[in-house]
């Protein structure tokens, strides 16, 4: 990370309490534009909380920070348009086809419809796109979003776990997803206990008991 | 945009509802049963069995609207599609009304059905006003659809769930429920004095309801 990069994520002593009890506990954090951060951390180490936090899908209790520019709690709308949070729970409709589930997304991202099928055949799902969701393995789902996600083209892209039910085929589709935000400028933070290929990392940043506790710097 | 996006939830919702036909196999025969369950214990007098029916008729409605409503979230609370319209840049407003338009035209759909097993078994006459009453089926439902499009999202977010929502529509619909009876009553019966005053006072509520769901939606759809 240089110093002359803008921040996609500022984060300073963030908080987030769930019935009293932090599962995010005083993160500062500070993630340059462009760079593809791996966060990891055993299960309940807090990474999916601080991606959900970052994402806007929840607030901080305490804190606060910018993502993109935009302030977290009051530009919230602006961080979303810019913004994919990708986890397990992969926000599909289950009676809707692959296709329709893609461009509902494109209705709700105001995107152009046609681009559903090119998205569709990057993650192998194309002879499949008129099967409805709900049939769909874990694996095929998770490809499913991240072929919602390769659609939008987001400033800042956070995957939660992109690697858990994947073979290795879509394993591969995740890594040339980080491949091609790397060329593109996006910026990336990867959650996950699993580590990504190092080539696609720029730094790792370990979580333990909702702490931040090693920002370190992966070797150029 | 906003109109895009309430044209994308409408479209999505009805599509789910004719895959999954969740509304179609509970709402219809439960309004089936109570319907005939009533005209057993009614007994064969034609007279009481047309005067009790506008009440039977949107007790089915109102049933119908909590248990669609509460489908319809079940459906957006699965595989966190709720998160996805959350997070998605859109005015929250215009996804309500989507939400409020598609239960709208299934509970219209589902009325006409129960209207017409009413007609047959009740003997419940169009009467001399059939303008009129449709009108009143579509405010009437307007208000179930509107408000249970919002409440829906309450429930579907509390930790109760399913018994949040009647617990949180019956008290606020009653009034809805009321005058759509008293409207239908008086019309099918040919007693059309005070018919303006209840229609007015759907007109009133549906119109409160749906700008309280426009305003608020977006902030109970917020962590």
């Amino acid at each position: 990370m240089t110093t002359t990069q803008r921040a996609a994520v500022r984060l300073s002593r963030v908080t987030r309490l769930f019935d009293g009890l932090a599962a995010v506990s005083q993160v500062s954090l500070e993630i340059a534009g462009g760079e593809t951060v791996w966060l990891r951390g055993w299960n309940g180490s807090g990474k999916t909380t601080l991606l959900r936090l970052i994402a806007t899908a929840i607030s901080p209790t305490f804190g606060g920070g910018s993502v993109l520019g935009f302030d977290l709690q009051t530009e919230r709308s602006a961080i979303r348009a810019r913004t994919d949070l990708l986890s397990h729970e992969t926000r599909l409709y289950g009676d809707l086809t692959a296709a329709e589930n893609l461009r509902f997304a494109c209705s709700l991202y105001d995107l152009d419809a046609r681009l559903a099928g090119p998205a569709l055949e990057r993650v192998g799902l194309d002879e499949v796109a008129a099967v409805r969701a709900g049939s769909f393995s874990q694996g095929m789902r998770q490809r499913l979003a991240l072929a919602r996600c390769l659609m939008r083209v987001p400033a800042l892209i956070l995957l939660d776990e992109p690697y858990a039910a994947l073979d290795v085929d879509a394993r591969v589709v995740v890594d040339e997803l980080l491949i091609t935000a790397q060329a593109g400028g996006q910026t990336v933070v990867v959650a996950s206990h699993e580590a990504p290929p190092g080539h696609l990392i720029d730094r790792e940043v370990t979580m333990d008991g909702g702490r931040v506790i090693t920002p370190t710097m992966v070797a150029p | 945009m906003s109109l895009r996006v309430a044209q994308a939830i409408v479209a999505k919702d009805l599509r789910t509802e004719v895959r999954s036909r969740s509304a179609v196999s509970t709402v219809l025969p439960f309004a089936a049963t109570m319907l005939l369950a009533f005209g057993f214990a009614l007994g064969p007098d034609r007279l009481l069995l047309a005067r009790t029916a506008p009440a039977l008729l949107w007790l089915a409605a109102l049933f119908a609207s909590v248990e669609l409503c509460h489908r319809s979230y079940q459906h957006e609370a699965a595989n966190d599609a709720l998160e996805g319209l959350l997070l998605s840049p859109v005015d929250k407003g215009a996804v309500y009304l989507g939400k409020a338009a598609a239960a709208f035209v299934q509970l219209i759909a589902l009325l006409v059905v129960t209207a017409g097993i009413v007609i047959v078994l009740f003997g419940l006459p169009v009467g001399p006003a059939p303008v009129l009453l449709l009108l009143t089926a579509v405010l009437g439902i307007a208000g179930l659809s509107t408000l249970g499009s919002l409440l829906g999202l309450l429930a579907v977010r509390s930790r109760t769930r399913q018994a949040a929502l009647p617990v949180l529509v019956l008290p606020l619909v009653s009034p809805v429920i009321i005058a759509a009876t008293k409207a239908t009553a008086g019309l099918t019966h040919g007693a059309t004095a005070g018919i303006g005053g209840w229609l007015g006072l759907l007109v009133a509520f549906d119109a409160a309801f749906l700008a309280a769901g426009y305003i608020v939606f977006g902030h109970l759809l917020e962590d």
